[in-house]
């Protein structure tokens, strides 16, 4: 075991330490995002990082999609076993009573963790572009296997939020002010 | 890849460099700066059957990157022989699916000398 001792783990998604993981026309910057890390940097936050669903499962080529696009038994399977890893790493730091907070990004059809896409009008021609893209209220595939999977260790309680710059009006100020409340958000709640 | 700002260039980092003890080389600094993303690999004091899930994982990821030209590279920690156990299991992962281990700096704790290695890679196909 290490001997350091931080005050949370921060389990992050994917694409925020590797923008070589998101859709062609997605990345920000050539790899890590950096007000995220620089926030837990500061806080002195550990950092984990997810699996990228949709990276491992549909490959470097694939074209924007929304949740119905992905939501079938075999990706959820796919998530499903990813978050048992992830879960699995979780435990691991709450057995030695260390705080964990999930932080996912708003918007994805996979991590969302408040905010992710939907449309029965998606398929096909891929022919939709940016305005086209219909956000609603809700978590991603992962974010539910990560929850449903965390609830049966009777790990219900882990805190999440999402990064927002895949978000239209993207505010980092607020963003910051956010995910800075989350880390310092009691446990539990 | 209009409008896109990856950087195809990949560097898989043992955990004690992505979450450096205090005074430590912060892998995730070095990488920032030379335009590499990273995946980051297991803590060593996981346990087996955690750390094993995550490496093969990591192996699967790796796969789509390396046969679609990405640079990989990958940076370990010298002298840590918890780290020599788990570079010899990801090399097997990698094996298991048709790849060697990607070219490897094994740090003694020097940020310069991390970033030099980093800036010495050649230009990604991917990236062509």
């Amino acid at each position: 075991m290490t001997d350091s001792n931080p005050p949370g783990v921060a389990f992050v998604a994917h694409c925020l330490l590797n923008q070589n993981s998101k859709t062609d026309g997605g990345a920000r910057c050539p790899g890590i995002y950096s007000p995220l890390v620089d926030l837990l940097r500061e806080r002195g936050w550990r950092i984990e990082q997810m699996p990228c669903p949709e990276h491992a499962f549909l490959g470097m080529h694939r074209f924007w999609l929304v949740k119905d696009q992905a939501d079938t038994l075999a990706f959820r399977r796919h998530c499903r076993r990813q978050a048992k890893v992830v879960a699995g790493a979780i435990a691991v730091h709450v057995e030695r009573g260390t705080d964990v907070v999930v932080i996912g990004v708003e918007g994805s059809p996979s991590m969302g963790v408040r905010i992710t896409s939907s449309s029965a009008d998606w398929g096909g021609r891929p022919d939709k572009g940016d305005d086209d893209y219909p956000l609603v209220p809700g978590r991603g595939i992962f974010s539910e296997e990560l929850v449903a999977e965390l609830a049966e260790r009777g790990l219900g309680d882990v805190r999440a939020s999402g990064i927002e710059h895949q978000l239209p009006d993207y505010d980092e100020a607020a963003e910051r002010e956010q995910i800075s409340a989350l880390l310092e958000q009691p446990r539990g709640r | 890849m209009e409008g896109d700002a990856r950087g195809f260039r990949i560097a898989v980092c043992a955990d004690a460099l992505v979450n450096p003890e205090p005074g430590g080389l912060d892998a995730l600094e070095v990488c920032r700066r030379t335009g590499f993303g990273v995946m980051q690999l297991p803590a060593t004091w996981y346990p087996d059957d955690v750390a094993a899930a995550w490496l093969e994982q990591v192996a699967e990821q790796l796969d789509e990157y390396l046969r679609h030209g990405y640079d990989v590279v990958l940076v370990t920690r010298a002298g840590d022989p918890a780290g020599e156990q788990q570079r010899v299991a990801l090399g097997a992962a990698l094996r298991a699916i048709g790849h060697d281990l990607p070219p490897e700096h094994a740090s003694e704790g020097d940020a310069d000398a991390l970033e030099e290695f980093l800036r010495s890679r050649p230009v990604p196909s991917a990236a062509r």
